[in-house]
């Protein structure tokens, strides 16, 4: 595939046809176990707490995450000197997926359920998710070292006197 | 996700993180399928009782690769956040069926890591019972999976094309480092998620398991446990000096046992692992009487199964069954000891089930009797 041939994603290919037709005929008798399940047993699946979470989750990355990651990306990132742009992103990103799994842990949201249990969620997870949250700018910042070597060496590199094997 | 280049909204990193997510979804839907039937089995399954640490394999793989999928899910959706606002939404109408089934796919992934996410932290902010709605759910997003892989064959195999190793121009050299950037920093992320939380299933990496919910050597003796006996309300009862197990149901001559004639039986030692379906194990040395004796002692028939009750007074898994592989195999203990000491009441105290290759919910704790079936 050529360079210029990998579309943007502002508008949509269109499909396979024969391609989507073989997914619906494999794929929607798939998905009717799982939705007939749920329809059946309503009692272990009520439809209002479903629908809240299974519709709320796309809409809260959809109305809420992905813009504050554009306004993040606008803000922080376009101000940001160009060699440093890859690795503060790693950073920024790297950090938010950190604190998003430790997130029930910081919460003790598992220890407030099961008190008298001391193997549910048996760490200070303040501190340590702030020490993996260490670890990612860490390893960004080693990223942005390399790349600024790198870019002060192509930088030199047209001043070296290119030497001929003849000379 | 945060990205500066519109490189990233292009086909080629949408389709190779598709193709990330495709392995790791798949992976877990295969991993929960084999739970779901060793709690239920169903079309004439039997889970076997070797190789032991099977199931332990499959659950710890299981959350380490939906914690791995977090981040590649939230790359996806900045990879391709563009077209949600195409206008016109869809030019045909293999478009707008295509565009509707990708509301299921996304929706249902983002619910799918979020629950289990939860469930593993036992976090429960709703009102549905999580085993139903989680398995029930991984259908219908492993079924609308299969519908995106059919109506994006075409796109996404173009755009797994390998990329010439040398891009003949410096902005197409520009765009291929740019979307390699993005590639090495979601799935470096994704590794660091790894390598942050599989401890709590693998040992030797269990001093970086700084974000999972559990540690294989912290609880009771060393070692977690799911639900304590005060929460089951096992407490009371497991010192009860009125204790007695009894090997009951198809039997030539039900027995029953003290705790000191249960020690003065013949014992076996075996070090077999908990496994919970959360994603933590642990494997510990147990001692105690074989299931597969009791049942010779009782006359029970050679390939009788069985199935143990509990004292706990609440609880789902106050009974689990023995298929006749686990039934009869050496390693199925009725455990009074672990580690060389009796057993905390956390862990089970006077009489736990232990068996190789099981769900942990159904190594039954606080035992008083054993049904041959």
């Amino acid at each position: 595939m050529d360079q210029d041939t990998d579309r943007h994603l502002t508008h949509a290919a269109e499909p396979n046809r024969i391609g989507l037709a073989i997914g619906l005929v494999l794929g929607i008798p798939v998905m009717l176990i799982g939705i007939v399940g749920i329809v059946r047993h309503t009692d272990a699946t009520p439809p209002s707490s479903y629908l809240r979470f299974f519709v709320g989750g796309d809409l809260l990355h959809d109305l809420v995450v992905a813009p504050v990651a554009a306004l993040v990306a606008f803000v922080v990132l376009r101000r940001a000197p160009a060699v440093a742009r890859g690795p503060l992103r790693a950073a920024l990103f790297g950090s938010a997926v950190m604190i998003a799994i430790a997130w029930p842990g910081i919460r003790h949201y598992g220890r407030m359920r099961a008190p008298d249990n001391i193997s549910v969620q048996p760490l200070n997870y303040a501190t340590s998710t702030a020490t993996a949250v260490a670890v990612v700018w860490a390893v960004a910042a080693m990223w942005l070292v390399i790349a600024l070597i790198r870019t002060r060496e192509k930088r030199v590199a047209p001043a070296q006197p290119i030497l001929r094997p003849d000379s | 996700m945060i990205a500066t280049s519109t490189e990233v909204h292009s086909e080629r990193v949408a389709a190779r993180l598709g193709l990330a997510l495709a392995t790791t979804f798949t992976i877990c839907f295969l991993t929960g399928l084999y739970s779901h039937f060793a709690q239920h089995p169903s079309l004439g399954f039997e889970l076997p009782a070797r190789p032991v640490g099977l199931y332990r394999f499959t659950q710890g793989l299981h959350v380490v690769t939906g914690i791995a999928s977090i981040p590649l899910l939230l790359a996806k959706l900045w990879s391709v956040y563009p077209r949600l606002f195409q206008w016109p939404p869809f030019t045909s109408a293999a478009q707008a069926i295509e565009r509707l089934a990708i509301f299921p796919l996304v929706a249902g992934s983002i619910f799918m890591l979020f629950t289990g996410l939860a469930n593993i932290n036992l976090w429960y902010p709703w009102h549905f019972d999580f085993p139903t709605t989680h398995y029930r759910t991984a259908w219908i997003v492993i079924g609308a999976l299969i519908v995106h892989i059919g109506a994006k064959f075409t796109t996404s195999r173009r755009a797994l094309r390998r990329t010439p190793k040398t891009p003949t121009d410096a902005p197409a050299a520009g765009a291929l480092a740019e979307r390699r950037r993005f590639l090495y920093t979601v799935f470096g992320v994704s590794a660091l998620a790894i390598t942050f939380t599989v401890g709590q299933t693998f040992r030797p990496l269990r001093k970086l398991a700084l974000l999972a919910p559990r540690r294989p050597d912290v609880g009771p003796q060393g070692f977690p446990v799911n639900g304590t006996a005060k929460e089951t309300g096992a407490l009371g009862l497991a010192n009860s000096p009125a204790y007695r197990f009894e090997v009951t149901g198809r039997v030539a001559h039900p027995l029953s046992f003290t705790v000191d004639e249960l020690h003065a039986l013949p014992q076996h030692s075996g070090t077999l692992p908990i496994s919970c379906v959360e994603g933590w194990s642990t494997s510990q040395r147990w001692t105690g009487v074989r299931v597969r004796d009791l049942l010779e002692m009782a006359g029970a028939e050679p390939h009788a199964s069985a199935s143990v009750e509990s004292f706990q007074p609440y609880g789902s898994y106050r009974t689990s069954d023995l298929n006749h592989f686990q039934a009869h195999d050496p390693d199925t203990l009725l455990a009074t000891m672990v580690n060389g000491e009796p057993l905390a009441v956390d862990h089970g105290y006077p009489l736990r089930l232990i068996a190789p290759d099981r769900p942990g919910v159904m190594q039954t704790k606080w035992i008083k009797t054993l049904i041959a079936t």
